[in-house]
């Protein structure tokens, strides 16, 4: 069968991922059946409770950024000297590997990961039970797990896409990547940004009609508001991708022309995937400035320093987001009038920022602040991303633009932004929530081991790239030679690569250490503020019983102050309806399989597959657990 | 607090003593040295924001650190302060406007594109990328391949297409990228180049060999120049 085709002259890397993969399988498996862990797994593949899908988010988006964070290393050893032969990782072969490493980590480890979060701790931040429409909040998970195994496929069946994340055409057409490898990135992407597509509706709703009483837009959490901001991009941006992705569809499996031939043009492809591109670096970017807010708010003991303007400026950058896309394309020769239009529009980016990074450190004047590990990641975030917030008001600089483009300075940029907001946010948050996920408090001196190895690492890794770059050194190049004046900062970003590998380990011996010792801690063991650390750790399937009322943007800390509880009432908005099922779990994995089989072009197979999951489509409508719930007559009522 | 400043010197030190040899710092045409003013233009103005987030964020956690003497504070309730949060709002408003006028001016100047540098005098050469390749073809007709020849002091306009996937056009010694398309043509200038010999790369990834795309370019003599073209 063509699927197994390339499995034949399967290189080592391959052959090892399989070996290791079966034997890790094989543990996984005596280690459930042993501990009596099917009955759980089970009630996590039927569940709809938003803690539940959250940690399934995060747990999924947590080994794919292993995977990812693997991969980077093999770059890393790949680049470390001149004229360098490391195991296979070269020409095609380490085109893969980038190629995986940024789909990887955008779609399928900072996505996940900060969708977890937003699943996991707002309906407690802004008093809801659950998300509004908690069966579509499963089907969002599932569709996104399929999407990435889809993706993961490829890699096993030695049929990785090689065309770089941003799968320019025509490269990325059939003419020049005929093979399975691209549709692979095709419909993995495709798929569980369908997901994402849902959640984001989910999220939004659930902020704008979930909210306790007496929470106003303007009480509500930082956090809470980044996750309403970041749902309404995500809506126009994955809907942008969306459209992309199905127009190089049938450019590769129907010979259309929108992206190749003299009637299609290769540049209206760059176009709908940057004005997807440049916002989604602000969906990764925005939630992680929510978690810093009320981190930092948390342990400097004090409400945020300009609330109202933390909020304006997270929608100012939200709307300017979608005005600066071609500021990726300056050197695509779209004429002086663009470039300079578009150099403009993204210094002004700079602005809202760098209003947040003022109040962010307007708010620690003052405070009482308490060097925990989820604030530590927040003190890091802050030099760190203006580092990169600085490069990034030099590249909107257009001409200079021209010898900064697609170098390794924009490399070293990008990975600084995302990095230093992102990721930091990321391991922030899974330091902060730990207790609202688990029931336990992670380890503090491991902790900081982990914050200290990585800021370090990356620090280490990603300066010298600054100066790669500078050197002329172009990016997505396997190879180098020695006299090229890339030698030494190369070895460097090589060493800081592996820092941040090993502080990883530490994170694990913490996870496996806390879990050992199985602690476990009340509902507010950060001195928090805000209403998430009024309901138990780890949250129960029945929150807010009774419900708050909230009088403050600090409600909690306001109640401590003034040595009370807080008010409670039962008058409030109906809350939404859990019911477990079966179904988002296969109609998710059914379109996968329907995306393998577009892949290998069986379209007999594709048909049907497709027709199952139009199946459940149709299941799906005649089913309504509110029904059941309020009664016939009230049905849809919530 | 110390490890970090400890990295910035280290870094700020090993910058300050590589920026002389740095390539697109020190380049050898004139536009290439407008697109280093605009790099050490705006590092200037982004360094002053810099340092003073350094110094802000480093002043703020010494000094409002947790110790076992404030145990007991609660913190004064802050909601904002509107005049200093204006005063960060106009103060970047007025550094990115430094930074913006000469941007368009060297922007307008410098900007690729399908008409751009029509009456502009100078040596033409056309320029084809393809997996992974480059050709050359001189005023006269005559062809190259992984080689570009040019005299110096004359400006070198390039008319830029690719046979297959995007490339992109980088000799960072001269001068910034401009990327190759299937379906038109890009005219980029370089001015002034200095004698010298350079290497010139693909800056766009375009398969498998991307990073073996390279070629050599030599700006010589007026003479030598004349040489090179009868000799091809």
């Amino acid at each position: 069968m063509e699927m197994f085709e390339n499995l034949a002259d399967a290189p080592s890397d391959v052959i090892a991922a399989w070996i290791f993969t079966a034997i890790a399988g094989i543990l996984v498996i005596i280690w459930v059946l042993k501990k009596r862990k099917l009955p759980v797994i089970w009630e996590y593949m039927r569940t709809t409770n938003h803690r539940k899908i959250g940690t399934m988010y995060i747990l999924f988006g947590f080994i794919f950024f292993l995977r990812a964070g693997i991969d980077s290393l093999f770059i890393r050893m790949q680049l470390i000297s001149p004229n360098n032969d490391f195991w296979v990782f070269q020409a095609d072969k380490y085109n893969e590997v980038f190629t995986t490493h940024g789909t990887m980590m955008i779609f399928f480890a900072a996505m996940p990961m900060l969708l977890g979060l937003m699943n996991v701790a707002m309906p407690l931040q802004i008093g809801a039970r659950d998300l509004a429409f908690p069966y579509l909040n499963a089907v969002g998970f599932w569709l996104f797990l399929s999407g990435a195994i889809v993706f993961n496929i490829a890699f096993f069946l030695n049929s990785a896409p090689a065309i770089g994340w941003t799968g320019y055409a025509p490269l990325s057409n059939s003419l020049f990547t005929p093979d399975a490898n691209t549709d692979f990135y095709v419909f993995g992407v495709q798929i569980s940004g369908l997901g994402t597509i849902f959640t984001a509706l989910n999220l939004m709703v659930t902020v704008i009609r979930h909210r306790a009483p007496g929470m106003s837009f303007m009480r509500m959490p930082l956090f809470s508001w980044a996750t309403l901001v970041t749902s309404f991009m995500i809506l126009l941006a994955f809907t942008v991708l969306a459209i992309g992705l199905y127009l190089l569809m049938f450019d590769r499996l129907f010979d259309t022309k929108f992206f190749q031939g003299p009637d299609g043009d290769p540049v209206f492809w760059q176009h709908l995937f940057w004005i997807f591109g440049h916002p989604e670096v602000y969906i990764l970017a925005i939630p992680a400035f929510g978690i810093f807010s009320d981190v930092i708010s948390t342990f400097a003991s004090k409400r945020i320093f300009g609330y109202a303007s933390m909020v304006i400026s997270i929608i100012l950058i939200a709307f300017l987001s979608f005005t600066v896309w071609a500021h990726h394309m300056l050197v695509v020769g779209l004429g002086p009038m663009l470039n300079t239009f578009f150099a403009f529009t993204t210094m002004t980016i700079a602005v809202p920022t760098g209003i947040k990074i003022f109040n962010w450190l307007f708010t620690l004047r003052g405070g009482l602040i308490r060097f925990t590990t989820p604030m530590l990641f927040a003190l890091g975030f802050i030099p760190s991303f203006v580092m990169g917030g600085v490069t990034g008001v030099m590249l909107s600089v257009s001409a200079a633009d021209f010898q900064f483009h697609d170098s390794h300075f924009l490399v070293a940029h990008f990975h600084y932004v995302i990095l230093a907001s992102t990721i930091l946010g990321i391991f922030s948050a899974i330091y902060y929530y730990y207790p609202k996920i688990t029931g336990l408090k992670l380890n503090e001196t491991l902790g900081k081991w982990h914050f200290w190895l990585f800021l370090i690492g990356f620090h280490v890794t990603f300066f010298p790239m600054h100066i790669t770059g500078l050197n002329g050194m172009p990016r997505r190049t396997f190879t180098y030679d020695a006299g090229e004046g890339f030698t030494t900062t190369n070895f460097i970003s090589t060493i800081g690569a592996f820092l941040m590998g090993i502080s990883i380990l530490f994170m694990f011996w913490n996870l496996v250490k806390t879990h050992w010792e199985n602690k476990k801690v009340g509902p507010d063991p950060w001195d928090g503020r805000t209403l998430e650390w009024t309901v138990d750790s780890p949250s129960p399937e029945n929150t807010f019983e009774p419900m708050p009322v909230v009088d403050d943007l600090n409600p909690l800390a306001k109640a401590k102050n003034e040595n009370r509880k807080m008010e409670t009432t039962n008058e409030h908005r109906s809350s939404p309806i859990a019911r477990d099922s079966i179904i988002p779990f296969l109609i998710s994995m059914t379109l996968g399989v329907f995306g393998i089989c577009m892949t290998y072009e069986w379209y007999i197979a594709a048909f049907v597959v497709g027709a199952v999951v139009f199946a459940f489509f149709i299941l799906r409508a005649l089913t309504d657990e509110k029904n059941d719930y309020y009664g016939k007559d009230e049905g849809g009522a919530s | 607090m110390k490890r970090i400043g400890f990295i910035i010197m280290l870094t700020g030190i090993s910058l300050l003593a590589g920026c002389s040899q740095i390539t697109v710092l020190d380049p050898k045409s004139d536009t290439g040295k407008d697109q280093a003013y605009l790099i050490w233009l705006s590092l200037a103005i982004m360094f002053l924001v810099l340092i003073v987030v350094f110094i802000l964020f480093t002043w703020f956690v010494i000094k409002y650190r947790y110790t076992e003497k404030r145990k007991y504070e609660i913190p004064v309730d802050v909601i904002g302060d509107k005049r200093l949060e204006f005063t960060y709002t106009i103060i970047p408003i007025i550094l990115l406007i430094i930074l913006a006028i000469p941007t368009a001016r060297i922007t307008f100047e410098q900007s690729p594109g399908t008409e751009a540098f029509q009456d502009a005098e100078g040596v033409e050469v056309n320029v084809t990328g393809k997996q992974f390749q480059w050709d050359f073809e001189y005023e006269n007709g005559e062809e190259d391949t992984n080689k570009l020849v040019l005299p110096e002091g004359e400006p070198a306009i390039f008319h830029l297409k690719s046979e297959d996937v995007v490339h992109s056009f980088w000799i960072p010694e001269l001068a910034g990228k401009v990327d190759l398309y299937p379906h038109e043509t890009l005219t980029y200038r370089i001015e002034n180049p200095e004698k010298g010999e350079y290497e010139g790369k693909c800056a766009e990834f375009c398969g498998a060999q991307h990073a073996n795309m390279t070629f050599d370019v030599e700006v010589v003599s007026e003479d030598e120049y004349e040489d090179y073209l009868d000799d091809l």
